[in-house]
Formats: structure tokens, C-alpha cells, sequence
């Protein structure tokens, strides 16, 4: 603008002050001069509004540096004048001034020396309030800086692409993925990395980005690495178009996901072993149930029938033998089909039972040895309890653990044992409480619901018990929990699903 | 026990079973007279054709449920659409104890009852008293 400080554009010859003055304001601009020789400084309208002083503010040299931000704008601009004053050098530099109203404003300032003789008597020059551009262009600034430091060092792939392929420009995230160098990949084309079988994959979509349809996509697909092996990723793909809309440039974003797929093979495969021997525990639960038992059955009948007939036959000392290992038999068998015929049960299937109702039922189910044991049981459920459950599986439930409050009593003290149920917004909670021997959990408590496990000397302890509860009640969709301290009691907490 | 039933019919594909229930029968005077079907297909041939020649039907029917050829509530299926419908009272006797065998028949029109094998003297009470 102010090229050549022999033809400055502002002087005392301009007359029209009104013209000026409308550029002035339409170029936010405004001027300054100052007289060397008798030291005086002025300072054109739009200066001041600059400054954010009034109109009849007399501006002098050192109020004038003041306005320059304490620190490195001040320090430059004192430099830059002396500079001019001294050494007839122009300057021109973006600074932070302070205005009278204590407000930050980016400004630019030129200024030219004049010089007579080889000494300077003056030096003009305009004022330009860049705030706004200058905010501005610090945030793209930011913006690209951040952009650039998400781009270098993001573990992510990405890369910027020709409209044909060409890597133009890739982060060491994708290198690492690839296995390439940064300068292996601009010489090369999208194509060379892709997998041969991937490489038709996303084509429509890359066809709709470049006609302006479509933005972006993702898509899975497969890359070779240097080292010939294939790599799963998710490749996400942006077209950048200019103003006029015409593609410009694709950006690529590229996440190895192979760690993924492999964990994903590994459950599908995993659920597959599982599914077959899920199948094969269904059969050998058939099995059991239909076939086994029918021999067993059939081994029973014929020893009680011979038994019957012929009572002499008790006489053969391996005649009561025989009929024990039966009864074993029989009974094992009993187990198996205990343990393995737990379905996961559809909820449709399920009805809502009413607890107190089931509840007393067990109870005078179990009336012969509650009263063998002189067991008092107290009874908190109210009457219109509902829980979903099968009928079979709830009292077989009840049953097993109020047996087992009884059964496991202390030898010196009656048992006391409460049931007590609490309704919740999705769930009944129904406790049960006895003041029997209690158990070590942190012993037995993984053991605690396994099969075959027996913790007390009991006559009747076949150890399958809590483990048939825990599977029936698991088998409605409930849960169970155990709270026990050894000498003092146990707590069973069973939550079932309600209506 | 009260007076014996003229005829059990037993469909079973099991000989063993089928021999020792027939002694149970006559130990305890349960019935008389038995005649017994391998399988779905020939009890329900050989009660039609009873049925045909006007002989004596059977009192009961003791239906297994695993059976090869056609089984138990396949014949169930059959039977129902042949003139003997409702006409003999049907009891499913298996070894099974599963809770959706129980169900299934519990839920047929046509079954009177489940009873679990091996039969025993309780069973042979209870088949008798939802019979009469």
C-alpha cells in the first residue's frame, strides 16, 4: 500500500477531508502523523475511534506507545519507531494495543519515516483494526494445528487420497497399521494395499460420493500389510469438495480391527462347541430319562415280583445284594435326571403362582420331621404374592431349603426358621432364615450350590439338593444368594420374577 | 383290591416290562386277561380290529410314549379320529420324568393320567380309582 514514502497517499495536500474520511470508515482505517521537529502527533478521527478515545483527545508520543500492550507488543513497537526515526526504516507489523476503555485490539500499523537532508522530520502511517481477522485466524490456526496433531499422531490410520487413489498424505497411524513407510505409500495407489477379494467392496458408494450423492460411508474390508498378511479394518471414507461443489480430495480413516474379528471368530466358534454340547447334554438327558430309567425300573419290578413269588429266594445271600446295587442304581439314576433336565424355560411358560399358598403347602408337605424337630416356623408373606415360576419347580424349591433349615439345626438348639417376602417394583424377594449350624462360605462357598457337595454329617445329605434348587430357580429366571455365619445361622435370598 | 379288570390293554415295546407288569396284575388280582401291542401301529390294527369283530374291548389302555414305528402320542393322534374314540380309558405309563412329557399328557383331552414306571401297588390304586 505504501509502497514508496516519496509519494505518501496522505499529506496535507489531499483537501477533501470528507472523502478521506468515508474511506477511512469503510476500510476501518485510520491515520497518524508526527511532526519530528516540533514533536507534535496527530491522530485522523478513525484513529481515535480506534483507541476508543474522544474526539478532542490530543494524542503525544509516549501516551501513544503506552496504548501498545505492556510486554512484546510494546518492546516492538518502541523498536520499530526508533528504527525509523533513526535508521529512515518503514515498518509494518500486527500488535495488541489496550484501548482507553480497556479493551484488547489486534491493530496493524504501518509507518513510513520522512526524511530531509538525511534527517527525518516526519513519520506517517496508517492504523488498521484487524480484531475480528485476526481472532479469527488464530482459531484456524488452533483448528489446523489441532487437526495436525490428530492427524501425526493418532493410532488411527488416516490418510488424505487422490480422487484416483493416491495416498497424497498418511500418518504414521496407518503405517503401523500397513507396515509401509510414509514414502512407500506416496508412490503407491489405494488398490496396491486392498485385499484382491475386497477390492469391488464400497465401489457404488465411492461412485455416489464422487457424483455428489453421498458424503461418506464405512465399510469393513481387508488390507494386505507389507508382510503379505491380510488386515481386517473399517475403513471410513469423507470426500472434501471445495465452494463450487466439485470433488476435491477424499479423506480416509482406517481402524485395524483384527484383534476384534479374532475375539469375534473365537465367541462365534466358542458358541458353536457349546451349542453341540448343549445338544448332546439334551440327548443324554433323553437317554436317562427314557431309557435308563425304564431298565432300572424293569430291574426293580423283576426283583420285587421274584421277591413276591418266591420268598425263598431272599435266602441266597446274593439276592439282597442285588436288590442294594438296584436301589443304588435306581437312585443315581434319580440324580442324573434331577441334574439334567433343567430347560431354560421360555417366560410364556411360566405361570404366576401365589407364594404364601405354595408356601404352606411345603410346609405341610414337610410337617413329619418339622415336628420330629420341634421346628417353629413363622410365616411373613403376604396373601396376594404372586411369582412366576412352574408349579413342580416352586415346591420343589420351598421344600429343598426349608429341609435343609431343618435338617442342618443345631444339635442343642429347636430351629427357628422365617420365611419372609418382600415385594419389589420387578421382583420378590423371599428370604429364609434358620438359626442352624451355619456355614463356612469362605470354605465352601463355591462349593456351595455344586453337586455332590456335603458340608454336614447327615443321614439324608446327598449333596444335590441346593444344587437342583439353584438350577430350578435359575430356570424361572431367578437368583439365588447366601448369607451364613458358622455356630449362628444361614440366610437363603431368593429373588423371583413377578408380574 | 376290589374285583379284577376283565382286559388291560398295554401298548409297550419293552417285553420285559410288559412280562413283569403282567405278574403284578395277577399278584395283586389287578385283572385278568392282558393283551399287549409292540408298538402304536399294532394296538391301533389290533383294536380296530376287535372293534370290527365286535369282540371284547379292552377296560384300559397303558400307553408308553417311546416306541419305535409309531409312538405314543402319535397313536394318541390316530386313535382319535377311529370309532374307538373316547370309548377306553387311556393312561400314559412312562419311565420318563420330563417335565414336558408330564405336561403333554396332562394337557390331553384323551389321557386320564401319567403314571411314572416301574408301576407299582400306589399306582395300580390310583389308575383304578380315576377309572371307575
Amino acid at each position: 500500500m505504501l509502497s514508496d514514502s516519496n509519494h505518501p497517499i496522505l499529506s496535507d495536500e489531499i483537501h477533501d477531508k470528507d472523502f478521506l474520511s468515508t474511506i477511512e470508515n469503510s476500510l476501518a482505517i485510520g491515520s497518524w502523523e508526527l511532526d519530528v521537529i516540533t514533536n507534535t502527533l496527530k491522530w485522523s478521527s478513525f484513529t481515535k475511534k480506534i483507541h476508543e478515545v474522544t474526539k478532542d483527545y490530543i494524542p503525544d508520543v509516549e501516551h501513544a506507545i503506552n496504548f501498545y500492550k505492556e510486554g512484546i507488543h510494546r518492546e516492538k513497537i518502541t523498536k520499530l519507531f526508533n528504527d525509523a526515526l533513526e535508521n529512515e526504516k518503514k515498518f509494518d507489523d500486527e500488535f495488541i494495543i489496550v484501548t482507553a476503555k480497556g479493551n484488547e485490539k489486534w491493530i496493524r500499523t504501518i509507518g513510513h519515516p520522512r526524511c530531509v537532508n538525511g534527517k527525518c522530520t516526519a513519520v506517517r502511517g496508517v492504523f488498521l483494526d484487524i480484531t475480528a481477522k485476526t481472532i479469527e485466524n488464530k482459531k484456524t490456526i488452533l483448528k489446523e494445528k489441532q487437526f495436525r496433531s490428530l492427524f501425526n499422531y493418532s493410532l488411527t490410520g488416516m490418510a488424505l487420497l487422490s480422487l484416483e487413489g493416491n495416498w497424497l498424505k498418511v500418518n504414521h497411524g496407518i503405517c503401523k497399521i500397513l507396515g509401509y513407510t510414509e514414502k512407500e505409500f506416496l508412490e503407491s495407489n489405494f488398490i496396491k494395499q486392498t485385499h484382491l477379494e475386497d477390492k469391488d467392496l464400497g465401489i457404488e458408494e465411492l461412485n455416489l460420493m464422487l457424483s455428489g450423492t453421498l458424503d461418506n460411508h464405512q465399510i469393513e474390508k481387508r488390507y494386505i500389510h507389507k508382510n503379505g498378511s491380510s488386515i481386517h479394518c473399517v475403513l471410513s471414507l469423507t470426500i472434501v469438495r471445495d465452494t463450487n461443489g466439485d470433488p476435491k480430495h477424499f479423506i480416509a480413516n482406517i481402524n485395524d480391527v483384527s484383534e476384534i474379528k479374532k475375539g469375534q471368530n473365537k465367541i462365534t466358534d466358542l458358541l458353536k462347541v457349546t451349542s453341540k454340547q448343549n445338544d448332546r447334554l439334551i440327548n443324554f438327558a433323553h437317554i436317562v430319562s427314557h431309557n435308563l430309567r425304564s431298565h432300572g425300573g424293569n430291574l426293580e419290578m423283576l426283583l420285587k415280583l421274584k421277591k413276591e413269588e418266591y420268598p425263598e429266594s431272599i435266602a441266597d445271600e446274593y439276592f439282597p445284594l442285588i436288590e442294594k446295587a438296584v436301589g443304588n442304581l435306581n437312585e443315581t439314576i434319580q440324580n442324573l435326571n434331577d441334574v439334567a433336565l433343567y430347560h431354560s424355560l421360555d417366560n410364556n411358560k411360566l405361570e404366576s403362582l401365589n407364594l404364601l399358598h405354595y408356601t404352606t403347602n411345603a410346609l405341610s408337605n414337610i410337617k413329619g420331621i418339622t415336628l420330629a424337630n420341634n421346628a417353629e416356623i413363622k410365616i411373613i408373606i403376604d396373601q396376594e404374592t404372586t411369582v412366576k415360576a412352574i408349579p413342580a419347580y416352586l415346591d420343589s424349591i420351598i421344600i429343598n431349603f426349608l429341609t435343609n433349615a431343618v435338617k442342618y439345626k443345631r444339635l442343642d438348639v429347636d430351629p427357628k426358621i422365617t420365611l419372609e417376602a418382600v415385594k419389589k417394583q420387578k421382583h420378590v424377594t423371599l428370604t429364609i432364615r434358620d438359626n442352624g449350624q451355619g456355614i463356612d462360605l469362605n470354605k465352601h462357598g463355591d462349593k456351595l450350590f455344586g453337586m455332590y457337595n456335603v458340608f454336614h454329617k447327615h443321614k439324608d445329605s446327598r449333596g444335590l439338593g441346593l444344587f437342583i434348587a439353584k438350577n430350578q430357580i435359575e430356570a424361572i429366571g431367578g437368583k439365588v444368594n447366601v448369607e451364613s455365619i458358622v455356630g449362628e445361622g444361614t440366610k437363603f435370598i431368593i429373588q423371583f420374577n413377578h408380574d | 383290591m376290589t374285583d379284577p379288570i376283565d382286559l388291560i390293554c398295554i401298548i409297550d415295546d419293552d417285553p420285559i416290562y410288559a412280562f413283569a407288569v403282567q405278574k403284578l396284575f395277577k399278584m395283586n388280582n389287578f385283572s385278568n386277561n392282558c393283551v399287549i401291542f409292540k408298538n402304536g401301529q399294532e394296538a391301533l390294527e389290533g383294536l380296530s380290529n376287535l372293534f370290527n369283530e365286535q369282540d371284547t374291548l379292552p377296560d384300559l389302555i397303558l400307553l408308553d410314549i417311546n416306541m419305535p414305528i409309531m409312538d405314543g402320542w402319535q397313536f394318541l393322534e390316530a386313535y382319535k379320529s377311529t370309532s374307538l374314540y373316547n370309548k377306553i380309558p387311556i393312561f400314559i405309563t412312562s419311565s420318563s420324568v420330563d417335565t414336558l412329557d408330564v405336561n403333554k399328557a396332562e394337557t390331553n383331552s384323551l389321557v386320564k393320567g401319567y403314571v411314572n414306571k416301574p408301576l407299582n401297588l400306589d399306582s395300580l390304586t390310583l389308575i383304578k380309582s380315576k377309572c371307575l
